[in-house]
């Protein structure tokens, strides 16, 4: 550790400056136009301007009277739960299967499964579209959930995969030898030890269902939009500073969540996966 | 429920993968071969003819100068917003891994991970409001300071998509880096100090190769989301601006041109798929040349 603390040139001084220097304009980068976005909610004029003037709940109040904003976000949440329930249902079982099973080509379906993740939102979007096309299967709710289940599956399964290779097998071991019975050792060992993993799934996949514009956009139906397809035109027919006070309550609802996850899981954990 | 649960969940064998591969088989694989095949094959008045399968479609779009125009388009901004993202992202994640203070890591990653919870419309928006027309905060504020007298044009830009790619993407590539950079061997770094290099030189020579596994992951997801994003585009770039992302788009939901829509999906996945690959391919080799290097 000395060899840190040794004088510096002035190469290194620069060096370091730079470094710090560019570190604070990416952290303004990311943080400055949510910022701009909850400045602009409170403005008193009629059109998005910066710096705002005065201070009003007025656009608050007006998302409550636009109906098909209040529907959208009904639609959001059902489709988002769904979206959690299958991928827990089926994602769950399968993480289990893929990290203690012992068959032959197992690695090779975890890498199947996973896979997906690479595959952008609108592509499985189209895919599902057209394909619901032979079969009478339109634009609809249930649409929406199926895109974004096969578009959120794989994360869940990545997630409680790598919690559950984490996982000490000898703990298990040792509650079956002290005569526990395996639904006792699930619900007593794994699960606990297994939660973050599920939590930060059904977290992610929660999110990005009621998040998710690039799937929804081609399997929404015009009637029953989720939010952000509803938002999406709202941006761009609408100039008015209402969807700044959308956003900011988006904002502060993505705060919550990560105050939660970092109270429950530790923020240290998410670049880990 | 727990004990059905904990029955199927300790079997050793593929039965518990099996929903989740039948799920992926039906509504991935099987919808992907539909949007392929649609690529393929002719559509008159609504129904698809059978028999019409031809490469004809994709010869009258790899024709398309207009199309070699978009595509272009699409590859450099995509490389523009991910070599930005890395130029940003990594003093951040390199100041992550020397911070000490745990309160200082939390907040740092709150900065890094809540704009990713927050749906993408809204980040784009934050951009109309910054660099929009006469009454956006750049204009607003540079008109005041004097510097200029008339609005500059940045919104409906190059630049205007650039920049809101380089900010909607830049937490993807921070948390690799991060992943990458917090859990390196610090003892290299000590040995090069210890014997008289500089610390640029020691970044240069020693921290910088440990960390090129997680500039080539986040260069993959970076890369892979700027070249398929049609939000930005749409929203930052214009009526008439056009990415192949953003066609797809267009074709499929306003065109109604499921064909050209379908060739176009298919012609950006596979190129996406395979700058990925290169992007992977490269970070390998330059991994073995570094520790082939003396």
């Amino acid at each position: 550790m000395s060899a840190r603390r040794m004088p510096r040139s002035w190469s290194d001084v620069a060096g370091g400056l730079l470094l710090y220097g560019l570190a604070a304009f990416s952290l303004l980068v990311l943080v400055a136009p949510s910022l701009v976005v909850i400045g602009i909610s409170f403005t008193e004029k009629r059109y998005i301007s910066f710096p705002p003037e005065g201070f009003t709940f007025h656009w608050y109040w007006a998302i409550l009277e636009k109906q098909q904003l209040i529907d959208a976000v009904g639609v959001s949440v059902r489709i988002s739960l769904a979206v959690m329930l299958i991928c827990l249902a089926i994602g769950l079982p399968a993480a289990f299967s893929l990290v203690r099973g012992r068959y032959r080509g197992r690695t090779a379906l975890g890498a199947f499964v996973v896979a997906p993740q690479m595959m952008p939102g609108m592509v499985i979007g189209i895919a599902i579209l057209f394909f619901g096309s032979f079969f009478a299967f339109r634009q609809s709710e249930l649409m929406v959930v199926v895109g974004l289940s096969v578009f959120c599956l794989p994360f869940v399964v990545r997630v409680i995969m790598a919690r559950l290779a984490g996982i000490d097998v000898t703990l298990e071991e040792a509650s079956s030898n002290l005569g526990a019975d395996r639904a006792q050792t699930f619900r007593r060992i794994t699960l606990p030890q297994l939660l973050p993993g599920v939590l930060a799934g059904a977290a992610f996949a929660l999110i990005e269902a009621f998040d998710n514009l690039t799937v929804a956009l081609f399997t929404a139906s015009p009637r029953g939009r989720p939010l952000a397809v509803e938002l999406y035109q709202l941006v761009q027919f609408d100039s008015s500073p209402i969807v700044a006070a959308i956003s900011t309550l988006e904002i502060a609802l993505a705060l919550i969540v990560v105050l939660v996850l970092a109270r429950t899981i530790g923020l240290e954990r998410l670049p880990e996966k | 429920m727990s004990a059905g649960v904990a029955g199927v969940v300790l079997t050793r064998g593929i039965g518990p993968a099996l929903p989740a591969i039948v799920y992926l088989v039906v509504f991935l694989v099987l919808p992907l071969g539909f949007l392929f095949s649609f690529a393929f094959l002719s559509v008159e008045r609504g129904e698809v003819q059978a028999g019409s399968f031809s490469f004809l479609h994709f010869r009258e779009t790899l024709s398309d100068p207009l199309f070699w125009r978009v595509a272009w388009r699409s590859f450099w901004v995509g490389v523009v917003a991910t070599l930005l993202c890395l130029l940003l992202g990594y003093p951040v994640a390199y100041l992550y891994s020397e911070l000490r203070s745990p309160l200082a890591r939390q907040l740092l990653l709150v900065a890094v991970v809540a704009p990713l919870l927050t749906s993408a419309i809204v980040r784009t928006y934050a951009w109309l409001v910054i660099l929009g027309g006469r009454y956006g905060l750049i204009n607003s504020m540079l008109i005041d300071l004097g510097l200029i007298t008339r609005p500059l044009r940045i919104l409906n830009t190059d630049y205007a998509v650039i920049i809101g790619m380089t900010q909607v993407h830049l937490p993807f590539m921070i948390l690799p880096l991060i992943a990458a950079l917090a859990g390196r061997d610090r003892s290299l770094e000590d040995a090069s100090l210890a014997l008289g290099a500089s610390r640029v030189r020691t970044f240069w020579r020693v921290t910088l190769p440990l960390s090129i596994p997680g500039i080539a992951a986040g260069s993959a997801i970076v890369f892979a989301l700027s070249y398929t994003n049609f939000i930005v585009p749409q929203l930052l770039g214009g009526g008439n601006y056009a990415t192949l992302a953003l066609q797809v788009y267009e074709y499929i939901i306003v065109i109604l041109d499921w064909t050209e829509g379908a060739v176009r999906a298919t012609l950006l996945l596979v190129s996406c798929f395979f700058f990925v690959f290169l992007i992977t391919w490269a970070g390998n080799r330059a991994m073995r040349w570094t520790e082939a290097r003396p």
